[in-house]
């Protein structure tokens, strides 16, 4: 999932990117001997904007001698058909939750032994025990970070917070709503509005009553948004009221100067994601891949990708390099220290029947 | 030369005499500079139009395009009234910018042909294109900060107390859609325009003139109808994009200015090929009965055929 603004002061990144130098130069040097053997390496990475940073890429590929060359993609069925599609033409694939499995069943990524990554152990424990993500003893996918989606609203405007999806279907919020583009993610989130058991694996019925949800809502839609960035300008220059949106969405806001945006979260239950790293099975370096990921997943990298991004990961140790750095608050105002709450929410994954997902959300939002 | 050759004890036995096949290898020859064309256009155009037609007949199960021959995707696209009306409003909002776009890029090139000095005209068709020095994104971008509730015109109203606070009718809706992508195709029908105007042979509007049409008369009886072909083309350039737009729409259309393209999208990213390929085949045949209408308006005769 794409998250692409931040707040981030330039002592701030002098201060992570320094230390996370210096972590890299320290923990990559029993890799060094192997430089030589790997030099030029190129892993090619299917992935969204917010997993890497361009410094980062350029020390991992200093350090290692694997350098990371990062294709991005807007949504998993569009990563999901180019992996299909590319055979070995992609290493490395970033996908959310329970696209995981359907990567894995369906042969076109690999399970790995996690303990083997040292960084797993910086990692929160529950992320190494996702259920949806064990394959025997091994592991589908490294765990990189996760969000709900939940209703930001500007309270200048908006004078009663909206603690249900139906309360955004009020009229005087006519044009005054702006939300991403995702078209299965939208149907699921009216799922959970609508009351529907698995909103990512509706019945028919389930997904009629998602549609006439989405159909309350379209007269309060101003924007239906390519990117996450477009909801945060609407919210900022207030052309927006609510923004159906990621965490840390307030932060940005606020960066792009922009009013105080508060969050409230549904009490129907709201759709999340939790995303990650795997291995293409196709790849002609997996046996490289390790070595990457784990000077990638580098507490002092991910702890800047945070500062970056403003949305929670699950390197443990990168939240307590933040909290020694004084970001603790905002740490655990984007509930960084709170990784169980990933599961609490509905985890994003492919739609049991895609095709009437896009059809009913096409319908409503056509002329 | 034939003749000789056609006598020659030495020609081969084929059925053809050898000055006819030289000449039909030389003719053939002629076409050898059409080889690389052909390939690109074969290669790039018509091997996957003919893949968007399969797959348009073709369906999606569970992310896999399964290639059972059926006519689902079409029968859906026109049992769902919401395509039907999608499709009219793309129509629509195609023709009059495209209609406002003439009727803008038209004195301009009048203006430019007719009043400027020929040194200066270069300089004026390079502001024209000016615009296409940035990215097609960033220009659609600029216009948020424009109209939007923050933009440029809002600020302008508000200092000048026409309003009292931000009007938000100036973005997100089909009026922006139509005023972006005005601006947007602006340079292709002003350019056609011009090439247009600057041939025409101004001694016949001034003998118009001169045996008493008002200037209008002068226009509409004298240049325009010299001036279709290049009016034609400049619709063309600008009808038949507008047709397939998606971003223009995406960003500054709102959920009220949504065009076909924006439904094609949501296919693709969702994975649905099958129903995307039909309905971007609905647009191109459409195209397609656009163009040859269009060419019977730019037939020529030829002046020097009996």
């Amino acid at each position: 999932m794409s998250v692409t603004e931040g707040r981030l002061s330039r002592a701030d990144l002098l201060k992570v990117g320094g230390a996370g130098a210096l972590a890299l130069s320290l923990g990559a040097r029993p890799a060094l001997g192997a430089l030589s053997r790997s030099e030029a390496t190129t892993l090619n990475m299917l992935t969204w904007s917010d997993h890497y940073a361009n410094d980062q890429l350029a020390a991992v590929a200093k350090a290692t001698g694997l350098r990371g060359r990062p294709t991005l993609f807007s949504d998993n069925a569009d990563a999901y058909l180019k992996i299909k599609q590319t055979g070995s033409q992609f290493d490395v694939v970033s996908a959310d939750g329970l696209w995981v499995p359907k990567y894995v069943k369906d042969g076109l990524t690999e399970p790995f032994d996690l303990s083997e990554l040292p960084a797993s152990k910086q990692l929160y424990s529950i992320a190494r025990q996702f259920p949806f993500w064990k394959s025997g003893s091994n592991y589908m996918a490294y765990p990189f970070s996760w969000s709900t989606v939940q209703i930001y609203y500007n309270p200048k405007y908006v004078k009663t917070k909206p603690t249900s999806w139906h309360a955004i279907l009020d009229k005087k919020y006519a044009g005054k709503i702006s939300l991403e583009n995702i078209p299965t993610d939208m149907m699921a989130i009216a799922g959970r509005a609508t009351g529907a058991k698995n909103p990512y694996a509706m019945t028919t019925a389930e997904i009629s009553r998602a549609k006439e949800y989405l159909k309350g809502l379209k007269p309060n839609v101003l924007k239906l948004a390519s990117q996450n960035n477009e909801v945060v300008r609407a919210l900022a220059d207030e052309s927006a009221w609510i923004g159906i949106t990621n965490l840390g969405t307030d932060d940005r806001v606020k960066d792009a100067g922009g009013p105080t945006v508060k969050a409230a979260y549904p009490k129907e239950g709201t759709v999340g994601f939790i995303d990650s790293e795997s291995i293409v099975k196709a790849s002609k370096h997996k046996d490289v891949w390790e070595k990457f990921i784990n000077t990638m997943e580098q507490a002092p990298w991910i702890a800047k990708n945070f500062l970056t991004n403003g949305r929670p990961l699950f390197n443990e140790r990168a939240y307590k390099l933040l909290v020694n750095q004084g970001h603790g608050d905002r740490a655990r105002r984007l509930l960084y220290n709170k990784p169980q709450l990933a599961l609490k929410m509905t985890i994003k994954g492919p739609a049991g029947d895609q095709q009437a997902y896009t059809d009913a959300f096409n319908e409503v939002f056509g002329a | 030369m034939d003749q000789d050759l056609t006598t020659s004890s030495a020609a081969p036995p084929v059925d053809l005499p050898a000055g006819r096949r030289t000449s039909r290898v030389a003719g053939l020859g002629q076409y050898a500079g059409f080889i690389p064309a052909l390939i690109l256009y074969g290669v790039f155009f018509l091997v996957p139009l003919g893949l968007i037609v399969a797959y348009s007949f073709w369906t999606v199960v569970d992310y896999n395009v399964v290639h059972d021959w059926t006519l689902d995707n079409y029968h859906y696209f026109f049992s769902v009234p919401t395509y039907v009306r999608t499709m009219w409003a793309t129509l629509w909002v195609s023709f009059a910018a495209t209609a406002i776009t003439l009727l803008i890029a038209f004195p301009f090139a009048y203006w430019l042909v007719r009043y400027v000095r020929r040194s200066l005209q270069g300089f004026f068709l390079i502001l024209v294109v000016l615009p296409f020095w940035t990215s097609y994104l960033l220009r659609v971008y600029s216009w948020i900060n424009i109209l939007g509730e923050k933009g440029a015109i809002n600020r302008f109203l508000l200092w000048t107390g026409v309003i009292d606070k931000p009007a938000s009718f100036f973005l997100y809706d089909r009026p922006a859609v139509i005023l972006v992508l005005v601006y947007l195709y602006f340079p292709f029908a002003a350019l056609t325009l011009y090439a247009s105007l600057e041939r025409f042979d101004w001694n016949q509007f001034k003998a118009a003139m001169d045996l008493g049409a008002p200037p209008r008369t002068a226009i509409t009886r004298i240049m325009i109808p010299q001036m279709k072909a290049g009016i034609v083309t400049a619709v063309i350039f600008v009808f038949i994009p507008i047709l397939g737009e998606y971003l223009a729409p995406q960003l500054v259309g709102g959920a009220r200015g949504v065009m076909i393209g924006n439904l094609i999208v949501n296919f693709f990213s969702g994975a649905q090929y099958t129903r995307g390929a039909a309905a971007a085949l609905l647009i191109a045949v459409l195209i397609v009965i656009l163009l040859v209408i269009f060419r019977k308006s730019l037939d020529v005769k030829d002046p020097y055929r009996a």
